[in-house]
């Protein structure tokens, strides 16, 4: 094995390794935020309000105060001054809370009873008695009051265009011109959201599963007026995110408040049905496609439109067109996205947000033009394939595109399809195949990272991660011992706490490449001072040696001709204790300050399809078997198979569960999941685990992951692109599309059910 | 009000009160917090512990109701330093990735074993569908399930 310099490695890094923190979970003694041993804890549950726009006229809370062990009632009245709203995910002004008696949305928090325990503190809420001055609230696309905000182009947004679309697709000789909609929906996290607040003095400490520590403790600490030094977010292992943790929502800074009042901790777990209002979603989406081609298949026209749902106050948007404008060659490009403003909490991130909707109306569409033109779905995409992004000119730093088609087609068993829709069966079964294309750009952000390796070879390098069950504590691991040359056992990993160096929040896919260029960077100046140490002494082996030439492998110090020393020796030249690196990472193409930001919370991301230099996605192929009973039209996805070049691919043992797992969830995005919500009220109904379908083991049958080998020396040093996201994006299409090919039903929108078979 | 729970071989005196759930006995109060709340409703099974060698949502069993038998949580599956076949396959098969639902998974694929519910992958899907997992572990759950079923020997198992 060789680093990107010729370098040997330790040849970890590809190796498939079993999780160092797998017996941790395993036994139940990985600590998750709710887990902290608390001493005299209060606990506190939420009363989330029952309408979905208009004030809070009065509360009567006599009959809670008079509940056994209730302490306390937090609400707008007397707490609402000591607490700055939240920005939302966009950094954004967002839908207030306890600042105030307005309610924009359903279940929004209205108050915050603190008992001496659970049962106390849940009876006292259900005892609340609240005077709503309600108004008529607007739920959706097309209710009566929405607002309707077509985005405009700024510093941070541009709609993605060139040539003329609208002429060009007038003229173009096969036409597709199709509306999709997706719906709302849910992360789910198993892990329901929770926040513990504790002071000592001046200081506060949050035990809160979150995707991004520093955000986390950078907005609390603006929100309560406090000195950034004062406040720690802990999260050491996060029970599942998808997006639903990383930005900071409104109850930790009211859980803060609480504890200050009571002196003693509180901790607030909420909740499953409070976790649709009081965190973030994935909003309801429609779109207009217009493609246009010539005869033997090639894109003349791209028009995509979008609209999205949001709050009142919030103009948070995905903006998916940034993906679909980029996917094929084609010279004509316009595209719009269009906010609707109605009574409803703010959306958030939710596993590839722009891409999972934005994308599935891009996919249906080609898969469509495919029929239209006679061709097979493979062929299109590979005749509109291209190395260069079509919308800003600049090559792709990698895109191997259809190396996946071609891979994961040939484990499907394609060339055994015959196209024409319902011609497939087994038994009462109609068989449909179906693929699609699946992508994300690589986003890599600022990292800081303390490193220390002693004279007997053990790391520790130290960084506040966040293990979302991405396995990120293992890739440090690999990493560390890849470079230092050492045994993956020999490295500790300390991550999840806010008092070690900065990292960007666990969400665009950037952890590992943020995380594993730092750790690198980390161990390589560890490696130099060595080298230098062992170059420059008259009385060791490497006396006058270019120090570039040397390398750490099997704890020892090794140079060019193969003579080595042992580490022991080498590292006693540099330190009599441990050698320690507190390094930076900032990739090239990202502002000076941007290793400053990073320290307040504010991590500012190269995205791929910004940079200067490259246009930068990983690419991929979903293929997927859809079975519809012919009597009963019950739907059901034994099989799929899923190719990915991802670059470099640190852990393959986690990745494979990374991409089989979002595969997974593309198979509930596409047939079972979507939050209802009722017109007249703006109420979510089905805010539970057991009416809001996930998938559950019966539902999955087999599916197959195939690495497709890349190496990418432009996206970032490691050639690391990132695997958290594309596994889900692509195989909602791909599953509507083969139920086309099974049914000759054409059902664009989400999720397929029964009904719209029948 | 007063009561005794016997959670992995060990008693424990307790004073909570009567609409305390044994999930919340064992997080809250006893500091066993390796089972987990998903729902507290009974839809996910993260809350999963035998009691009395069957596998019970512990979410919706109240710890009153639960003296005098015996609770087994997932803190109680191991011997010391050696892990149940059941808790090393997982690991060797990468059966979970945020691990939250792990601790239920894991009481269920035990008792799913023993149920004789893991003799095909379709049996165990069926019996493991009451845990449900967001990360989509469930093709390597099966896997882990079928390769530990045989190695659960009996002396493997606390009673």
């Amino acid at each position: 094995m060789a680093d990107d310099a010729g370098r040997p490695t330790g040849g970890l890094i590809g190796q498939p390794h079993v999780r160092i923190d797998g017996r941790l979970k395993v036994t139940g003694q990985a600590r998750y935020p709710a887990d902290e041993p608390l001493a005299n804890p209060a606990y506190a549950y939420l009363v989330i309000s029952a309408i979905s726009r208009g004030r809070v006229a009065g509360m009567d809370l006599a009959a809670t105060k008079a509940t056994p062990g209730v302490i306390d009632v937090l609400t707008h009245e007397n707490v609402g001054q000591e607490v700055k709203p939240p920005m939302g995910p966009d950094g954004k002004p967002t839908t207030t809370t306890l600042e105030s008696d307005q309610i924009w949305h359903d279940g929004q928090i209205i108050a915050v009873v603190l008992a001496e325990t659970y049962e106390a503190a849940r009876e006292g809420a259900y005892k609340v008695v609240v005077r709503y001055a309600a108004e008529a609230p607007s739920a959706t696309f097309d209710s009566p009051g929405v607002e309707v905000e077509p985005l405009k182009a700024n510093e941070t947004r541009h709609d993605p265009a060139k040539g003329d679309a609208a002429a060009a697709f007038a003229a173009a000789p096969v036409k597709i011109d199709a509306r999709y909609d997706t719906p709302i929906q849910h992360h789910n996290p198993l892990e329901l959201f929770s926040t513990t607040c504790v002071w000592e003095g001046p200081k506060l400490t949050i035990h809160e599963g979150t995707q991004n520590l520093y955000w986390l403790k950078g907005s609390v600490a603006g929100q309560l007026g406090l000195d950034l030094a004062d406040v720690r977010t802990i999260s050491r292992f996060v029970g599942g995110g998808f997006g639903s943790k990383g930005a900071p929502t409104s109850r930790t800074a009211w859980i803060a408040v609480a504890a200050r009042r009571l002196k003693r901790p509180v901790k607030l777990v909420t909740t499953r049905d409070q976790g649709f209002t009081i965190a973030t979603h994935r909003a309801e989406t429609r779109h207009h496609l217009q493609l246009g081609a010539t005869p033997d298949g090639r894109l003349t026209a791209l028009v995509h439109e979008g609209w999205e749902v949001s709050s009142r106050p919030s103009s948070y948007n995905v903006s998916g067109t940034a993906t679909t404008a980029r996917m094929y060659a084609c010279p004509n490009i316009a595209t719009k996205v269009t906010v609707v403003h109605a009574d409803r909490n703010t959306p958030g991130f939710m596993r590839a947000p722009p891409d999972t909707p934005y994308m599935f109306a891009l996919e249906c569409g080609m898969d469509e033009l495919a029929y239209a033109l006679g061709k097979d779905p493979i062929e299109l995409r590979r005749i509109n394939d291209t190395q260069t992004d079509p919308v800003s000119g600049k090559p792709y730093s990698s895109r191997s595109l259809m190396k996946c088609f071609d891979a994961a087609a040939g484990k499907f068993g394609w060339a055994k399809r015959d196209p024409k829709p319902g011609s497939m069966r087994d038994g009462d079964w109609l068989v449909g195949y179906g693929c699609a294309t699946a992508c994300y750009p690589c986003n890599i952000g600022p990292a800081a990272a303390r490193l220390s390796l002693t004279p007997k070879g053990k790391a520790t390098i130290q960084l506040a991660g966040h293990e979302l069950g991405t396995g990120a504590y293992t890739l440090l691991a690999i990493v560390v011992a890849d470079r230092l040359g050492l045994q993956v056992d020999d490295v500790q990993v300390m991550m999840g706490d806010s008092d070690l160096p900065p990292v960007p929040g666990a969400g665009g896919s950037n952890n590992a490449a943020s995380t594993s260029n730092v750790a690198a960077k980390a161990c390589e100046a560890i490696r130099q001072r060595l080298a230098m140490a062992a170059v420059r002494t008259n009385a060791g082996i490497f006396a006058g040696v270019d120090p570039a030439t040397l390398t750490l492998v099997n704890r020892a110090l090794v140079g060019p001709d193969g003579r080595s020393e042992p580490l022991e020796t080498a590292a006693s030249r540099v330190s009599p204790g441990a050698i320690e690196a507190h390094v930076e990472n900032v990739p090239q193409g990202l502002p000076p300050d941007a290793a400053a930001a990073l320290y307040h919370g504010r991590a500012s991301l190269l995205r791929g399809q910004s940079r200067e230099d490259v246009t930068a996605f990983a690419f991929g192929a979903q293929f997927v078997e859809i079975r519809v009973h012919r009597r009963t039209c019950e739907i059901r996805a034994p099989r799929a198979v899923a190719a990915f070049a991802s670059g470099t691919i640190v852990n393959p043992l986690a990745a494979h569960s990374q991409y089989q797992g979002g595969a997974i969830w593309g198979i509930g995005s596409a047939l079972h999941e979507q939050t209802e919500i009722d017109l007249r009220t703006a109420r979510y109904v089905n805010h539970n685990i057991a009416d809001y379908l996930v998938p559950v083991n019966a539902d999955i049958g087999e599916v197959d992951v195939i690495f497709v080998p890349e190496e990418d020396h432009e996206v970032n040093p490691l050639g690391v692109k990132g695997i958290g996201e594309i596994g889900i994006v692509g195989m909602n299409a791909a599953i509507a599309n083969a139920v086309f090919h099974a049914t000759g039903r054409r059902i664009r929108k989400l999720p397929i059910r029964i009904e719209d078979l029948l | 009000m007063e009561m005794t729970l016997n959670v992995n071989g060990r008693d424990h005196r307790l004073s909570l009160d009567s609409r305390t759930t044994l999930l919340d006995a064992l997080r809250e109060h006893i500091g066993l917090t390796g089972s987990k709340k998903g729902c507290d409703q009974g839809q996910c099974g993260a809350c999963t512990v035998h009691l009395a060698g069957r596998r019970v949502l512990s979410c919706l069993t109240l710890a009153a109701a639960v003296q005098g038998r015996a609770v087994t949580t997932v803190e109680g599956l191991a011997q010391g330093e050696n892990l149940h076949p059941m808790q090393a396959a997982f690991i060797a098969h990468d059966a979970f990735q945020c691990g939250y639902c792990t601790p239920g998974q894991l009481m269920s694929a035990v008792a799913c074993v023993r149920e004789g519910h893991a003799a095909s992958d379709e049996a165990i899907r069926e019996y493991m569908s009451g845990n449900l997992c967001r990360c989509g572990a469930y093709p390597k759950i099966v896997a882990a399930i079928r390769e530990a079923a045989p190695q659960m020997a009996p002396k493997m198992e606390r009673a």
